[in-house]
């Protein structure tokens, strides 16, 4: 299946020709440094972007790439319009909380609220048939952070996911910004629920600030977060008797409505639930925005910084007035995604990229579930509004957890997790490593100790 | 902003068997032969190097229910005591005098050797402003290491571990005893939870152990090297014989949960595998009823098994305690007046504990109000905020970190509980 360096060297003439240069560097250029060296961990271009946009590759999808090209498997993660597998739609369509109103919800204990989410969070990310959707969704699900157990947030969350991040994922950043200021998640777990006039909660004007749009150095002031939670001020969550619970509400007896002025902006008195919609306009509209998104994505995507690129972004921010697929285009076709050092898979990652790329069979339940949690990342606990941590150092303390997870997998001793034991040995280090080559010492090895040794190597750490 | 201070912890744990004992050699001859082959110059050295790790570890204790601070340390100078709990107060001549003012529940007798010698310290009317008198809030909001409801949502520990992460951090540098995760570590990525330290272990053939850590011999990154270090601490786990352990000068661990996780936490510092932060719970305390006399009953139970625990703890470690501190605490203290059932209801102020190396001890520190001051329902009013006895220790033990974003925006005093 592995192309060598020379067919390699031809594959990216091709996509020169195709008008995408960053391959003809990445033929001759290094990806990773010395230090990497790992078992056999491919530099191929497409187990790259399909590490980077998705979450690994699957079966079949480094030989699509390679059949079309970069440049065309770009677009298509872009358009994202692949029919999702009829039997992931089954088994998302089991899940309460997928499928009741949030406001029926309420029967159901907040474990089981969590566990149905972090259920459908896997499901979707081994089976979905569109990678960089799943990837963007876990890029907003972390930038918009809520933590599941501060209550009631498990409850709406449900529907954060649907409404916030996933229906616009790859589309419009303000219009998601817009859709987030009132969810009922956010609106909990941001304390928006008990900001009204005279008692103003800054909590969710200062994230919306530093983490969600300007950044931290966007160049806003206390005044700012003051105002802004003025702004905001009587958005609430429904609690009245007879009403539709757990919808958003605007309500004007706990709105302040007197004249608020926002990072130089004056907003005139009277403006009720139009301060708040004005609020989102400015910052959306504030260079800092376009700055900070470039940079976080960049950083997502590359590994490290990149001003060259993040310029590019910034620009696409601009001129589509914050669309998504805009600003991922540019990264997705650069030559710094292709030669970004390694990223650490993070826990979520490790069990969703081994899965794929063994095509299991998963329930995505309990079993499963306690194991990233051992990992240290039980999906929606994050307890703070910036989301589960990038940083290497972050993760590097609980390997253990990770082995057991690898080797639990392989010998068939997770519950409700499987793969074919119809796999020989080298077919699962080809899919699990990339190459055909198993090297002498792991020969010999079986199935199930091959698949645990892959997945709990070094280089299957790192994407 | 201010810094806590540097420790200068080296060299406080030194010369133990277990800690010279974690050698590459060791990790092979455990592994057994074959992978002597494997062995190269690259390899050749500790993950985790004794002689660079701090020593310095913190032991905090929750008492969850809420423990009744009256009962533990009693105010035995204070009439209202007397008046306002008629059948529960402890006579004076009963208790263990600390001063003039405060004696010593009669069961936590085996702490006062350390009180007289000056390694345990008291804070009395002490806690946080939570005023909802519920455990769930009360507790969530001192893990937090918050004032009250408000703040962030992460534990203080957490925040502290993120705040002062070193790329050559023991993968057991936090553990929690127990089943569960305490607030105090919520959004701690590499903290860990343990029943028994037996539970620290990888169970797959010998041959696919040998291949797995051959793999990460070679590696410069940060992985491979934290891949390195957890083989280090697996290998010391395997050699530290959990149910064969032996403490030292004779110390006696109850079997109670509390004695089993000293025990066990005593043995992880002797192995010298770079932990720095033991969280323990001892559930239980929530006496709304029949709460016992002075000498028998419930409180008196759960106080005697508290009190062995720790000595034994002090007593199995001796000299190497100098390097470790103990921090007692709990979500609330309880109402000044018994109740009729002869219990007490949930209330505010409360007591804590420290104890270990570097104490300045033998002391009760506290504003003392008077108990016919009381607040809310008729409680204890907090004059010590629980914070400034949580920085005087984090100070003095544990790596410099920013307080403020330990503690959530506090800044917190310093009581000279430690030095």
């Amino acid at each position: 299946m592995n192309l060598s360096r020379r067919e390699w060297i031809a594959l990216a003439g091709t996509a020169l020709a195709a008008g995408c240069a960053p391959l003809a560097a990445r033929a001759t250029a290094k990806a990773q440094p010395e230090d990497f060296e790992t078992p056999g961990n491919s530099e191929e271009p497409g187990r790259r972007l399909y590490n980077r946009a998705g979450f690994g590759p699957r079966p079949g999808n480094l030989a699509r790439y390679r059949e079309q090209g970069h440049a065309r498997t770009v677009e298509q993660l872009l358009r994202a319009d692949e029919p999702e597998d009829a039997a992931l739609m089954m088994q998302l369509m089991r899940l309460d909380v997928l499928r009741v109103d949030p406001a029926e919800l309420h029967d159901l204990k907040e474990e089981t609220i969590l566990a149905q989410l972090q259920q459908a969070a896997i499901l979707r990310a081994v089976y979905g048939r569109n990678p960089l959707l799943e990837r963007m969704s876990e890029f907003w699900t972390d930038h918009l952070n809520i933590f599941g157990k501060k209550r009631p947030a498990a409850w709406h969350k449900g529907a954060d996911e649907t409404k916030v991040v996933r229906r616009h994922a790859l589309g419009s950043f303000p219009e998601m910004v817009r859709e987030s200021a009132r969810s009922p998640a956010m609106l909990t777990f941001l304390d928006g629920t008990q900001n009204q006039k005279g008692q103003p909660n800054e909590n969710y004007a200062r994230e919306l600030m530093e983490l969600h749009t300007l950044g931290v150095d966007g160049g806003y002031t206390q005044d700012d977060v003051m105002e802004v939670a003025r702004c905001f001020s009587g958005w609430t969550v429904e609690d009245r008797f007879l009403r539709p619970r757990g919808r958003f509400r605007f309500d004007p007896d706990r709105h302040d409505a007197g004249e608020k002025r926002v990072l130089g902006t004056r907003i005139p008195a009277g403006g009720g639930i139009e301060d708040g919609e004005k609020v989102i306009e400015i910052v959306c509209a504030h260079p800092a925005t376009a700055r900070h998104l470039a940079r976080k994505l960049v950083r997502k995507f590359v590994g490290t910084e990149s001003p060259k690129l993040e310029s590019q972004v910034e620009k696409a921010y601009w001129e589509s007035r914050g669309e998504i697929r805009e600003m991922l285009g540019p990264i997705l076709t650069s030559r710094e995604l292709l030669e970004g050092p390694p990223i650490l898979k993070r826990p979520f990652d490790l069990v969703v990229s081994a899965l794929r790329a063994l095509d299991a069979t998963t329930d995505a339940g309990n079993a499963l579930q306690d194991h990233l949690e051992a990992m240290g990342q039980p999906i929606y606990q994050w307890p703070m509004p910036d989301g589960y941590p990038v940083e290497t150092d972050a993760w590097s303390g609980s390997m253990l957890p990770r082995w057991r997870f690898a080797f639990a997998l392989g010998a068939g001793a997770l519950r409700g997790t499987s793969f074919s034991d119809g796999l020989v040995p080298a077919t699962i280090y080809q899919a699990l490593m990339g190459d055909d080559r198993v090297p002498l010492d792991l020969s010999g090895q079986d199935a199930a100790s091959m698949a645990g040794l892959c997945i709990a190597s070094p280089g299957f750490q790192w994407r | 902003m201010h810094d806590w201070h540097t420790c200068d912890g080296s060299g406080r744990l030194e010369g133990n068997g277990v800690a010279a004992g974690v050698t590459r050699r060791g990790v092979m001859v455990g592994m057994g032969m074959g992978l002597l082959a494997w062995a190269t110059p690259a390899i050749a050295q500790l993950a985790i190097d004794p002689a660079k790790r701090d020593g310095n570890v913190l032991v905090v204790v929750f008492l969850r229910g809420g423990a009744d601070g009256l009962s533990l340390v009693v105010p035995f100078g204070d009439e209202t005591y007397y008046r306002l709990r008629p059948n529960l107060a402890i006579q004076r001549r009963l208790t263990h005098p600390l001063d003039g003012f405060y004696g010593l529940h009669p069961s936590l007798a085996p702490l006062l050797p350390l009180y007289e010698s000056g390694r345990m310290a008291v804070v009395h009317a002490c806690g946080s402003q939570d005023e909802t008198r519920s455990h769930f809030e009360a507790m969530d909001t001192m893990e937090r290491g918050a004032a009250k409801k408000e703040g962030p949502s992460s534990g203080w520990i957490a925040r502290y571990l993120q705040a002062s992460e070193q790329r050559s951090d023991s993968p057991l540098r936090a553990v929690a005893f127990g089943s569960t995760m305490p607030g105090s570590l919520i959004g701690a990525t590499g903290s860990v939870a343990l029943e028994s330290l037996t539970d620290y272990r990888l169970d797959i053939d010998p041959r696919s152990l040998k291949l797995l850590e051959r793999l990460y011999a070679p590696g410069k990154d940060e992985i491979a090297e934290a891949g390195r270090r957890t083989f280090d601490v697996l290998s010391a786990m395997d050699r530290l014989n959990v149910s064969g352990y032996r403490p030292e000068s004779g110390a006696a661990y109850p079997e109670s949960d509390l004695g089993k996780g000293l025990r066990q936490t005593a043995q992880l510092i002797k192995a010298g595998i770079g932990l720095e932060i033991a969280c323990l719970d001892k559930g239980g305390w929530d006496t709304h009823v029949a709460q016992g006399t002075a000498t028998a009953g419930w409180l008196p139970t759960l106080l005697d098994d508290m009190a062995r625990s720790l000595s034994a703890f002090d007593t199995d470690l001796g000299g190497r305690m100098d390097g470790v501190t103990v921090v007692v605490m709990s979500e609330f203290g309880r109402r000044i007046a018994e109740n009729s059932g002869l219990g007490t209801d949930h209330g505010h102020g409360g007591v804590m504990f420290v104890l270990g190396g570097g104490v300045r001890g033998g002391r009760v520190h506290a504003r003392w109000e008077g108990l016919e001051k009381a607040v809310g329902p008729g409680d204890l009013p907090v004059t010590t905020d629980y914070r400034d006895v949580l920085a005087d220790v984090a100070r003095h033990r544990l790596r410099p970190a920013a307080t403020r974003e330990v503690f959530a925006g506090y800044s917190p005093g310093s009581l000279g509980l430690m030095g």
